[in-house]
């Protein structure tokens, strides 16, 4: 009887194997050609000199050891170090400050939020142009304000000290986006936590602290991860921007790595830079995860 | 209470004073409450308009810049208010290049890619959410997992075999990988949402005998036609914004969307910035539109994301 019943289990499970199978194999073709297949490639190309003309030719570890002594690569890391740095917590906290003032009930909250969403929807090429417009050192509107105040702008993209915080402030102008989760987040903390908490005399900061962070911590999470991912990939804008300049102060490590590949042919060593990409993506990624057990709080699983 | 009323005006105080205040204490306090209350709006939307205004101004200016004659654009301090309002600009710009043609070929990649989309990411999402089967959930996190896998660490080998079958300088590249499914964040979306329809749907099917795939067409595809348009949505915006990927696969003028075409405009106009602000606002528009008219789908996706998980 035992028998009999496992034995027909199998054959409903291989049915279901086979059904299943044939559901994600768009996916799984994809996956091999598109995915598994380019990101080994990219680790055999960076052990090579390639530069699609001719044959890739070996050359070991040659690749990752001039890296090292490249001091653009030093500089487009930096660079992009610099902007992740600023940009994730910054962006971070005024999305979820905007969600905290839209999450008080206020009336006309869909106008707000349609306000704050809506620069994430300009395409990235538009918002780059008139970030360069507003930001203009001669004709800008932002100087414009800013001497107004008695306070002389400065050269925004043609600083060297200036250029990385112009983007940082075009990124936080695009917390919209995250802001709609946090919102979401909010909207589903009981109120009667915050009453708890106020009833057992905790003030201001430490309902916050105590409690609203904690209950949005997996959306913190998941938005920190996503912005990070695009930030250590940020490119659209610096190649529409600056190009990397001034003095390469916006080579991003995607434009120098673009540069490489794509206009000096170089293609084992932006290789060797994708792997080295990854690589760090990875780590940071991983150390997230890990340490998401200690600060992150799932309800209902303790 | 008068340390209170010092912090009324710091936002987050007087929010989570409203929130959490037990309601029989606002009931015996009900007159100075309602003062706070009061002056707590008050603040609250004064902070929200002041920020509101600092989100929008950029793309009012953007519009106002659009209609000035060049030479009231740049000149310090700004002029405000064009005079006289110099529409001209924008057929004066749009036919400086081939918008038309961008614009066509915009439309194409966002079309072709929202029905690969589509496609392919509900037959996956439904392998992955409705049929139970061994190895499937495994294989999910491998699909998760490559979301966060940065887009250039695949960009260069894929560059050589797309340069090899002949694809680079067409939009295969860009439109042939979503039918397989490529776009793992709209089939996690989708999955996402086939999780939350009961089962016992799919199981009386299966009792009146329909196969899976007559399961998935008639009754699981008309239950997710929110999330369906969701994603459609979300891919129509992204090729829309799509810069890279045609940067790197298309190599004639010819074929350019939109973004590329953008920032060739940019290139030959540098200085004419009323030029620049018109092109801008052309291919902000549809996107604006497009929010607007499919606001709710919009935040419900976003919403999706989020907070499910």
């Amino acid at each position: 009887m035992t028998r009999h019943k496992t034995r027909r289990f199998d054959a409903r499970t291989r049915r279901r194997l086979r059904t299943g199978l044939l559901f994600v194999s768009p996916w799984v073709v994809g996956f091999l050609a598109f995915t598994l297949y380019p990101f080994l490639a990219t680790l055999f190309y960076s052990f090579t000199n390639y530069d699609i003309v001719s044959d890739a030719r070996w050359v070991g570890l040659a690749n990752y050891q001039n890296l090292m002594h490249d001091s653009l690569f030093w500089t487009a890391l930096w660079n992009t170090a610099f902007y992740t740095i600023l940009e994730v917590p910054l962006s971070t906290v005024v999305a979820i400050g905007l969600a905290m003032l839209l999450n008080m009930k206020v009336k006309g909250l869909a106008i707000y939020r349609t306000v704050f969403y809506l620069p994430t929807v300009v395409p990235i090429v538009a918002s780059s142009i008139l970030w360069l417009w507003l930001f203009n050192p001669s004709f800008g509107i932002v100087n414009d304000f800013l001497s107004d105040v008695h306070v002389s702008g400065p050269g925004w993209m043609f600083s060297t000290l200036w250029a990385k915080p112009t983007f940082v402030l075009l990124g936080i102008w695009g917390s919209g986006a995250p802001m709609v989760v946090y919102l979401a987040a909010l909207q589903g903390v009981p109120k009667e936590m915050y009453e708890v908490a106020y009833i057992e005399g905790a003030n201001a900061w430490q309902r916050i602290r105590y409690v609203m962070l904690p209950m949005i911590s997996p959306a913190i999470l998941f938005n920190v991860i996503l912005a990070l991912v695009a930030c250590l990939q940020y490119f659209t804008q610096a190649y529409v921007m600056t190009q990397g300049g001034p003095d390469n102060s916006t080579l991003f490590y995607s434009l120098y790595l673009y540069q490489q590949a794509f206009q000096d042919l170089h293609l084992g060593y932006a290789s060797a830079m994708a792997w080295i990409l990854f690589v760090i993506v990875l780590v940071i990624t991983l150390l997230l995860f890990r340490s998401s057990s200690r600060w992150v709080y799932y309800a209902g699983r303790d | 209470m008068a340390g209170m009323q010092k912090n009324a005006d710091t936002l987050g105080t007087v929010h989570l004073d409203r929130l959490a205040r037990p309601v029989a204490v606002a009931a015996a306090r009900k007159n100075p409450g309602r003062r706070r209350r009061t002056l707590g709006s008050i603040g609250k939307h004064a902070v929200l308009i002041a920020l509101g205004v600092t989100f929008i101004f950029p793309l009012l200016w953007m519009i106002l810049t659009s209609v000035k004659p060049l030479p009231q654009a740049v000149t310090f301090p700004p002029v405000w208010i064009p005079h006289p309002l110099d529409v001209p600009n924008y057929p004066q710009a749009l036919s400086a290049e081939p918008f038309a043609s961008y614009f066509f070929h915009t439309l194409y990649y966002c079309v072709t890619t929202v029905v690969g989309v589509l496609v392919s990411g509900s037959l996956v999402a439904y392998g992955f959410s409705r049929i139970k089967w061994p190895g499937r959930d495994t294989l999910f996190y491998v699909m998760v997992a490559t979301m966060l896998l940065p887009f250039i660490v695949t960009l260069i080998p894929l560059f050589v075999l797309y340069k090899e079958i002949g694809w680079v300088g067409s939009y295969n590249p860009l439109i042939i990988p979503t039918f397989f499914g490529s776009s793992v964040f709209s089939t996690f979306l989708l999955r996402q949402f086939f999780m939350t329809i009961p089962e016992t749907l799919s199981d009386a099917a299966r009792i009146d005998g329909a196969n899976e795939f007559v399961i998935f067409t008639r009754i699981i595809l008309p239950l997710a036609k929110p999330a369906l348009a969701t994603i459609a949505l979300f891919q129509f915006i992204y090729a829309w914004n799509d810069f890279l990927g045609p940067l790197i696969y298309l190599d004639k003028s010819s074929l350019y969307p939109i973004s590329i075409g953008l920032s060739e405009f940019l290139g030959q106009y540098t200085t004419n910035w009323p030029w620049l602000m018109a092109a801008s606002t052309v291919a902000t528009l549809p996107m604006i539109a497009l929010f607007f008219l499919t606001q709710k789908t919009f935040i419900q996706g976003i919403t999706l994301t989020g907070t499910k998980g």
